[in-house]
């Protein structure tokens, strides 16, 4: 077997209040993504699927168990990891351009090759020509792809995605789907990606963990042996991905009834 | 926008900017009537004003009066404002910091500030550094808490972003949280300004031996009621240079502001 990318060995979340509340995200997660993998992550709401991305990206430490990143334990954000998040208007910066903007996920380059980079990031986006513009200059989608090229203009191991595509209309996601699958495709970077949405994880991936509701566990892993590689237009038709994302459906719907009532989460 | 909507909201802005002065030449005509009707040798009128402001521009007023007090509002200003930015930053970054300061700001900034004028003028004595040291311990606060507070209201989101692209420490602050809280710091600035003139002005009155505060009310002590009228002429002149200067370098630092409130309306 291969060696994973990325690993969590029994890892729990507990998140403490200031007020000293004490509050168990996960309990016990285990799992592991292969280099060039696509896994998703999909629970009902309040599951902590954003709590576990920012413990996969090295934000938090696990409160038990541990994360390892090519075999070593994780302790902080590590060179090779990149993070798209779902709130693109606040994570891209307004006050640089969207050339600057791309080129601080490429500081660690010289400037010669910065500019190259930066370059060829934006035109894998298809943005080449927005360069000097800012953020709030442009949709909502065409703002996702910056930050998406500015992840991947430091050519990263690991792409992780925290609802990337929650913040845009049903077109511009079905489009931006394709970005991330297309970009996937030609690179070699595994992909680990938070969603809510089961068809988008379903279409993209090839896994889907389901999450259990809080405090969470991997309580089903589906593998997607749907053809690569993938499109819109014919992938979503086929029998085997309406099955695939009725199964996925029907396991998230039990993980959410499973504590009815005495979940107050949002 | 569109070239047109941006033409009527220039032609607006010159509307308000030509109804300014209009207002204020009401303003000063009411004064000149006043006086002249009035008669007294305790309110001259704004022409003879004008004439004592043109005879003292001329003469040894400018050298060592205007001069030191502009000196001493300058300095006073950038020490606070240099302090405030940076200490703001770290008590609003780092949430052990401001839970120790806070009490000790909270205090220390609702002292009335001429309060500080006799103790400053027993440690310094009379003169330029005892101002620039009580203008720059009064205009310090709202750049210090303006600052502080932005930078703890900040979206975690931005933060995240930043340390996934490597940022951290020093970096962290220059490049993502002061341009990010930026606009907060300059709201701050703008009154710090005319705190500091104001503080300029008390500081000279109760313990300088030069400077237009000086000027003012020793011009008033020996019956010099003429010149004593110009030199608050000179005031309000240097007052709205100064927030007119300040106005021109934010508009320009801020353009990404603009963009984002301009986009949010639209």
């Amino acid at each position: 077997m291969v060696e994973p990318i990325l690993e969590f060995r029994h890892v729990g979340v507990t998140l403490t209040g200031r007020d000293g509340s004490v509050n168990e995200v996960s309990s016990d997660v285990s799992f592991s993504l292969a280099p060039r993998e696509f896994v998703s992550i999909v629970g009902p709401s309040g599951a902590g699927k954003t709590t576990l991305l920012r413990t996969a990206a090295g934000l938090r430490r696990p409160t038990v168990g541990e994360v390892l990143f090519k075999g070593e334990p994780l302790s902080d954000v590590q060179n090779g990891i990149s993070v798209v998040f779902q709130e693109y208007n606040k994570s891209l910066f307004p006050w640089l351009s969207i050339f600057k903007n791309v080129a601080m996920g490429a500081r660690r380059l010289s400037s010669a090759e910065r500019a190259a980079h930066v370059r060829a990031a934006l035109d894998a986006v298809a943005l080449s020509g927005f360069e000097s513009r800012y953020p709030w200059e442009l949709s909502g989608g065409m703002q996702q792809r910056a930050a998406l090229a500015r992840a991947l203009v430091s050519d990263p191991q690991v792409l992780m995605l925290d609802e990337p595509f929650a913040s845009v209309d049903a077109l511009t996601r079905g489009l931006l789907e394709d970005v991330v699958g297309d970009l996937w495709e030609r690179s070699s970077f595994a992909s680990l990606l938070v969603t809510h949405d089961v068809g988008e994880a379903v279409y993209l991936s090839d896994r889907v963990l389901v999450l259990s509701a809080r405090p969470s566990r991997i309580l089903a892993d589906v593998s997607i042996d749907l053809p690569r590689p993938r499109s819109q237009g014919s992938t979503r038709q086929l029998k085997r991905f309406v099955e695939l994302e009725a199964q996925v459906l029907d396991l998230v719907h039990r993980a959410g009834r499973t504590v009815a009532g005495e979940s107050a989460d949002a | 926008m569109i070239a047109g909507s941006r033409r009527a909201a220039r032609l607006r802005r010159v509307g308000f900017w030509a109804l300014g002065w209009v207002g204020l030449g009401v303003a000063l005509l009411a004064w000149q009537v006043a006086a002249a009707v009035d008669h007294s040798p305790l309110i001259p009128t704004f022409t003879s004003t004008l004439a004592a402001l043109w005879h003292m521009l001329a003469s040894s007023f400018v050298p060592s009066e205007l001069v030191p007090s502009m000196i001493r509002l300058v300095i006073g200003f950038v020490v606070s404002a240099v302090i405030g930015v940076v200490v703001g930053l770290f008590t609003g970054y780092y949430r052990v910091v401001r839970d120790w300061t806070t009490a000790v700001f909270d205090f220390s900034r609702s002292l009335p500030t001429p309060l500080l004028i006799p103790v400053a003028l027993v440690l310094f004595g009379l003169g330029g550094t005892m101002v620039v040291v009580v203008i720059a311990s009064a205009a310090i606060w709202p750049v210090l808490i303006n600052t502080s507070n932005a930078t703890a209201a900040l979206d975690p989101t931005l933060v995240d972003t930043a340390r996934c692209l490597g940022l951290r420490g020093p970096f962290l602050l220059a490049k993502v949280i002061l341009p990010a809280v930026s606009p907060k710091i300059f709201a701050g600035l703008r009154v710090a300004i005319s705190v500091s003139l104001a503080v300029l002005v008390v500081a000279e009155i109760l313990g300088g031996s030069s400077g237009i505060g000086y000027f003012i009310s020793s011009a008033q002590q020996s019956f010099q009621i003429t010149d004593s009228y110009a030199g608050v002429l000179v005031l309000c002149l240097l007052g709205w240079i100064a927030d007119s200067v300040f106005l021109f370098v934010e508009r320009r630092l801020l353009v990404w502001q603009r963009g984002i409130v301009g986009g949010g309306h639209g």
